[in-house]
């Protein structure tokens, strides 16, 4: 049946948008922790819903599962924390062997440079001495860098206390907004949040598994090639993975470096950039095809065009939720104009034509 | 038998508990089990209509199934003069426009609640998630509304059987959608 409508105009939807987004910018800072933790409750909500079906009250579940991760946490803290101390207290006492090594490579270096180019003025000598000048300065404030990070353990305990709140109310909250919408648009509300919910969930949850298995898959490469500080390195890694394809680059570049001071040689870097490319391709062959399937897909010149968008107005954090606010903003755009056209034209998807054979 | 009891009342979840029973309760869904039904309560939305608000219009591209819990919903349809016509009246217990289920098309009449009602929801994706998760519940569901399907085909086989003159012969012709129609018992 094909009805002619008159078409609704998208403008005060569009300039709402406009007017949430620019709120929304000029609340960064105090939106971070919110940011954070809806990430965090759309990574969780499935363990919490998949024990729902049981029947069991909502509160008792997300308890129970605060209970078992700070168990876990705490098991954990225990096996990393004198790791982290070694670490911490190897490079401090290594630094000064390591920064020399480093002056004298590059001295090495500057010496082959002179044989084959006309580059004996090169001021590469001047060059290490102040880097190992700056390195040396970073390296003695280091403690004081860690206590510098202490302000941002308040997210440690505020995101976990707004997620809790998340994954408890979130199907209330969810309910309210069904209540709340039109009557008969609920089907259009349930087309958005579902196609929000598709693209999104999938891509958070790929993605935190994906620095889950390049941070343990680095720590193990790196532990068996002996480079030191392995533990710093695979959770650059795993950090940077948040921002898509960085990771196995930070970790290679890093680690690198790192090797090739440590041993000297150049097939100690090479070995450990073989490392990282290994992961990088299992990650691709391995863990994408299973996470790119159910996510909205993304022209590569969008995902390039969110990346630079988010990292320029948000910082590291703008880079991380660059594509799922694309993947938001897609799938906004597809339900509004499937709704515009449904009403522009009232037409559906194409009806199948073979019904003439009586049904017998 | 207190403390299981006791157990089971500060654990289980009420309003999840009566939803489950509900559904129980339904011919489409009486054949699953206690998890499978706890699956399917999740991923329905429920939501309650005040008498005279349109739950969808005439044209309306359907992506929902609605089950009616309590209340009264009538389905209408616009005649040749433009003037609804009602078609049926759905109670606690049926369910309606489950085409949308099958295909994206416009509903074929438009459902209004004749009373206070409340309504649960299966969305179209959901039943897809289903179908991929939860390969039994949804082969139930499919397996039941292709009898309702075949239902109303046999009944309109047999209407067109009875005015011959009404339809034009030869082929071509379009058969009575189901969505938003009466809904009749199993043949």
């Amino acid at each position: 049946m094909t009805r002619e409508r008159k078409a609704p105009s998208l403008l005060p939807a569009l300039l709402v948008c406009a007017a949430a987004l620019y709120a929304a910018y000029l609340a960064r800072q105090a939106l971070l922790p919110f940011v954070l933790s809806f990430a965090l409750a759309y990574v969780v909500n499935p363990v919490i819903d998949a024990v729902e079906t049981r029947g069991v009250r909502r509160f008792h579940i997300v308890l129970g599962f605060y209970l078992t991760a700070a168990c876990l946490l705490y098991l954990l803290v225990q096996y990393l924390l004198p790791v982290v101390s070694a670490e911490v207290a190897h490079l401090q006492s290594a630094a000064p062997a390591h920064l020399a090594r480093a002056q004298k490579l590059a001295a090495d270096l500057q010496g082959r440079a002179a044989r084959h180019l006309p580059l004996s003025s090169l001021p590469l000598e001047s060059l290490a001495a102040q880097a190992y000048a700056s390195a040396a300065g970073q390296i003695r404030l280091l403690p004081s860098y860690i206590l510098g990070l202490f302000p941002l353990l308040s997210l440690f305990f505020l995101v976990p206390f707004i997620t809790f709140f998340l994954l408890l109310d979130g199907p209330v909250l969810i309910a309210r907004l069904i209540q709340a919408a039109p009557s008969r648009y609920v089907e259009q509300a349930l087309h958005l949040l579902n196609e929000i919910d598709a693209s999104l969930g999938h891509y958070l949850r790929g993605i935190l598994i994906v620095a889950l298995a390049i941070t343990a898959a680095s720590y193990l490469g790196l532990l068996a090639l002996g480079v030191n500080g392995a533990l710093a390195i695979a959770v650059l890694s795993g950090v940077s993975s948040f921002v898509p394809y960085l990771g196995a680059v930070v970790g290679a570049l890093v680690g690198g470096i790192a090797a090739f001071i440590q041993f000297g040689t150049f097939p100690a870097f090479l070995k450990v950039v073989l490392l990282f490319t290994g992961i990088r391709l299992a990650d691709e062959a391995l863990l994408q095809p299973f996470i790119a399937r159910y996510s909205v897909h993304l022209h590569p010149l969008v995902f390039l065009l969110s990346l630079m968008v988010g990292g320029e107005i948000f910082g590291f954090i703008g880079l991380v939720f660059a594509v799922p606010a694309a993947c938001i903003i897609k799938a906004l755009l597809t339900v509004a104009w499937e709704w515009y056209l449904s009403q522009a034209r009232g037409k559906g998807h194409e009806p199948r034509a073979c019904v003439a054979v009586p049904y017998t | 038998m207190a403390w299981p009891r006791l157990i089971k009342r500060i654990f289980s979840d009420p309003d999840f508990s009566r939803k489950r029973a509900f559904l129980k309760s339904l011919e489409l869904f009486q054949d699953l089990g206690f998890a499978e039904l706890g699956h399917l309560a999740q991923s329905m939305h429920d939501r309650t209509y005040q008498e005279g608000e349109v739950l969808f219009l005439e044209g309306d591209i359907g992506r929902a199934l609605f089950i009616l819990e309590s209340g009264k919903v009538e389905l209408t349809k616009a005649g040749p003069d433009g003037a609804p016509r009602k078609l049926y009246t759905i109670a606690p217990g049926d369910f309606f426009g489950e085409m949308a289920l099958l295909e994206q098309l416009p509903r074929t009449a438009t459902a209004t609640a004749a009373e206070k009602s409340r309504v649960f929801l299966l969305y179209r994706s959901k039943l897809e998630a289903i179908l991929h998760y939860q390969p039994r519940i949804g082969v139930h569901i499919m397996t039941h509304l292709a009898q309702l399907l075949s239902a109303r085909l046999r009944r309109a086989s047999g209407l067109a059987a009875e005015r011959p003159a009404a339809a034009p012969s030869g082929s071509g012709e379009r058969l009575p959608s189901s969505d938003g129609g009466p809904l009749p018992a199993a043949p």
